[in-house]
């Protein structure tokens, strides 16, 4: 199933991939604010990225006991240049979780599971907010612009958590 | 900072107008804030720390600052510039500039979150390196936070000390790290959670798609990403303008050794600035020192000019230079003076060429002013003064030179006797045409190259005030294209390169009320006038008499009198808002 990783081997830590992410969905710059984040570590060499795993992990899903992470099936048509473009073809279907704000009650439980740290309170809207994959054209892909380095990428899991029965 | 308050104003918009942001916006606002001849280590002297209007966007390079104030190691104008990721947070913060006046009675930092700003007693961080403050600072406020930090040399005033952002990013120049310092000011820490807006997103977003694929990392500018600064190395030494041994040489016999094929062997990651595509930054690592650099400058002054072909000795030399938060191109200059004044049996250093072990303890030395580091902190020319020897100081208008000799590249004479912070190569840059791209010959001097090195300076005085880096080309065209999205209109390159020659005149208008005249636009003696023994330009001097020759024609071609002050004519022309 498809989701965005970042390559911390090649990650230079530009933080553009949480620019687009957070331009495209909060009509801003802000990184505050993006569904992925570069850690990076100013003195050392290190990054780690925080990405959403999607059906891969469903740690979210899991914990939600009113439902509101719902599964729903996507294409993923990433624009620009991306590492993995040459597996997956350019084009992917799959599944992706999505938060259902009419739902979610911002009472935290997906917050606490969260393995990679991109599941949390919308300072304004108050639910959780998280990556949807840009409904099919991930711009924190479309934002990895050195092409040199293409961190930011598309990968295809096997494994495939079943929804959560609702 | 004497009453540790602060307030929250809105841009002066005029002058954002007329100037705006980085280099030009900051010096409209020294030029209010301060009056006529002050002194530098006065707590009046402010410390101005502006961003351009693209930070905090996707634009590449634009996270850059300026930090500014008038110079304490020159007197004149001071704007030293950074990337990292500074610039950018303190958009988020909802800050375009800040100013800091006056100075606390003790060692304090400012903490900014958001809307909330604080000053905190800073005794605990006292004479912390810049690592450990930093890893200090993440962990006493927040992890995301980003800071301007100096390390000993900036508490101790050393007139090069220099300020650190994200560990490896240095307002090197001028003494910003003094000028912090002289304020009690030992960080500035700053953490945002707020959003950076354009007027017609959609347009901008496409536009700087385009923009960074056909401009950004272009075939013409892949140097950038795939070898960085260390490209020079073999260039300027090949080129017979590399300093060598106190700019005794030009040519460098251990190039080799410090070039940017053996930078990459010990490579292990390439790393950006906030929202740059370019990533640039080379981290190394070998058995005992692992981070960023040395950049090109660091391997020419503390490298060759100290006669130090040892790649492990300049990694650590680096890394202590960055521990301490000294500029490197002013600490590599006063030491090989001292190693010269040694080797000539002027006055004993104890510090000789290609001497690792006396080498590597110079810049704890500097930063705590012990040992020679307390005479050396003189710079380079009281130091050469004091012994009786002017003539071996390297510096222009008391800013130690960089690491390239006009000897070997003949426009870089005007461009060091003309910089408005003096000794500089970031104001124009005949190097690239004379000795990289080879595209100008490098041993005439001419009319054609002051008029060169007058469009290289406005053509960067707008650029610095965009701001954009140095390491992307970028051509007025192209800005152009990207100032339509600030001013909401079409912008034509005349607009465009008349602000940058403002922005030029500004400065050159705050030198003059400063009280530097035109024998201030000179350059150290031995570069006009002593010709190198050996290597590609040997043989090859300017003369005094064709340097003071084609200086008028560069003050007349400016608008300037022979006295080198802009006249009334062409400030009114320019839409300078100033007047002596």
């Amino acid at each position: 199933m498809p989701h965005v990783m970042i390559n911390s081997k090649k990650c230079t830590g530009c933080h553009l991939c949480e620019l687009g992410c957070s331009a495209f969905h909060e009509g801003g710059f802000q990184p505050s604010r993006a569904r992925l984040f570069a850690d990076v570590n100013p003195t050392t060499a290190a990054i780690k990225g925080h990405t959403c795993l999607q059906t891969a992990c469903a740690k979210c899903q899991e914990a939600c006991s009113l439902g509101a992470i719902v599964t729903r099936t996507i294409t993923v048509t990433p624009q620009g240049d991306f590492a993995g473009r040459e597996k997956t073809g350019g084009s992917v279907e799959g599944r992706v979780l999505v938060v259902d704000e009419s739902k979610c009650t911002n009472c935290g439980e997906c917050y606490d599971v969260c393995p990679t740290d991109v599941i949390h309170e919308h300072p304004e809207r108050h639910v959780a907010f998280k990556c949807d994959l840009c409904d099919g054209d991930p711009q924190c892909i479309a934002f990895c612009q050195n092409k040199y380095v293409l961190a930011v990428d598309l990968k295809v899991d096997k494994m495939d958590r079943e929804p959560a029965a609702v | 900072m004497s009453a540790r308050t602060s307030t929250v104003e809105p841009l002066n918009m005029e002058w954002a107008k007329l100037y705006v942001g980085g280099k030009g916006l900051m010096l409209r606002y020294l030029w209010d804030l301060t009056e006529a001849g002050m002194d530098p280590w006065a707590p009046e002297n402010p410390l101005i720390v502006a961003t351009g209007p693209f930070a905090g966007t996707n634009v590449s390079t634009c996270s850059r600052i300026v930090l500014g104030g008038k110079s304490p190691a020159s007197g004149t104008i001071l704007d030293s510039y950074c990337g990292g990721s500074f610039g950018s947070i303190l958009k988020y913060a909802g800050y375009d500039l800040i100013i800091v006046q006056g100075r606390s009675p003790e060692l304090t930092m400012v903490w900014i979150k958001d809307d909330e700003v604080s000053f905190v007693p800073a005794g605990k961080y006292a004479g912390m390196l810049t690592a450990d403050i930093e890893a200090n600072l993440r962990r006493d406020f927040d992890e995301h936070m980003t800071s301007l930090s100096i390390g000993p040399a900036g508490e101790s005033k050393l007139p090069w000390a220099c300020v650190s952002n994200d560990q490896y990013h240095k307002a090197g120049r001028g003494g910003t790290g003094a000028l912090m310092g002289s304020k009690n000011l030992k960080a500035i820490a700053v953490a945002g959670t707020g959003k950076v807006t354009v007027g017609d997103a959609k347009a901008f977003l496409e536009d700087i798609e385009r923009i960074n694929t056909d401009y950004v990392l272009t075939d013409d500018n892949y140097w950038v990403h795939e070898e960085g600064t260390p490209v020079l190395v073999s260039l300027t030494s090949d080129g017979g303008c590399q300093p060598v041994r106190n700019y005794s040489a030009g040519t460098f016999e251990q190039a080799d050794n410090l070039n940017s094929e053996a930078f990459q062997k010990i490579r292990v990651k390439k790393r950006a600035c906030y929202q740059c595509a370019l990533a640039c930054r080379n981290f190394h690592r070998n058995d005992e020192v692992e981070g960023e650099g040395p950049e090109y400058e660091t391997i020419a002054l503390c490298g060759a000019n100290c006669g130090v072909g040892d790649i492990d000795a300049l990694m650590k030399f680096n890394h202590l230079c960055d521990e301490y938060g000294l500029d490197t191109i002013s600490t590599g200059n006063v030491l090989a003076l001292a190693m010269d004044l040694t080797e000539k049996g002027i006055h004993d250093f104890g510090v000789r060429f290609g001497e690792i072990e006396s080498y590597l303890k110079v810049p704890e030395q500097l930063a705590t002013r012990s040992g020679i580091g307390a005479e050396l902190a003189l710079g380079a020319r009281a130091l050469a003064a004091k012994y009786g020897h002017p003539e071996l100081a390297m510096e222009v208008k008391n800013l130690e030179a960089p690491g390239y000799d006009p000897r070997g590249t003949f426009g870089m004479a005007i461009a060091y006797a003309s910089s408005d912070r003096g000794g500089c190569h970031m104001r124009s840059f005949p190097v690239g045409a004379e000795v990289v791209e080879g595209t100008m010959p490098p041993d005439t001097l001419d009319t054609s190259k002051a008029q060169w090195n007058i469009d290289f300076q406005n053509h960067y005085g707008f650029k610095f005030s965009g701001i954009w880096c140095d390491f992307w080309a970028i051509d007025y065209d192209q800005m152009r294209q990207l100032m339509k999205h600030v001013w909401g209109r079409e912008v034509t390159r005349e607009e465009l390169e008349k602000v940058g020659e403002r922005v030029w005149n500004l400065g050159r208008l705050f030198n003059v009320r400063e009280g530097l005249t035109r024998q201030d636009d000179s350059i150290p003696w031995a570069m006009l006038e002593k010709p190198f023994a050996d290597g590609p330009s040997a043989g090859k001097v300017i003369g005094t008499e064709r340097f003071n020759r084609v200086m008028s024609e560069y003050y007349a071609l400016r608008g300037w009198d022979e006295d080198a002050v802009p006249t009334e004519a062409k400030l009114a022309e320019l839409g300078v808002d100033v007047r002596l």
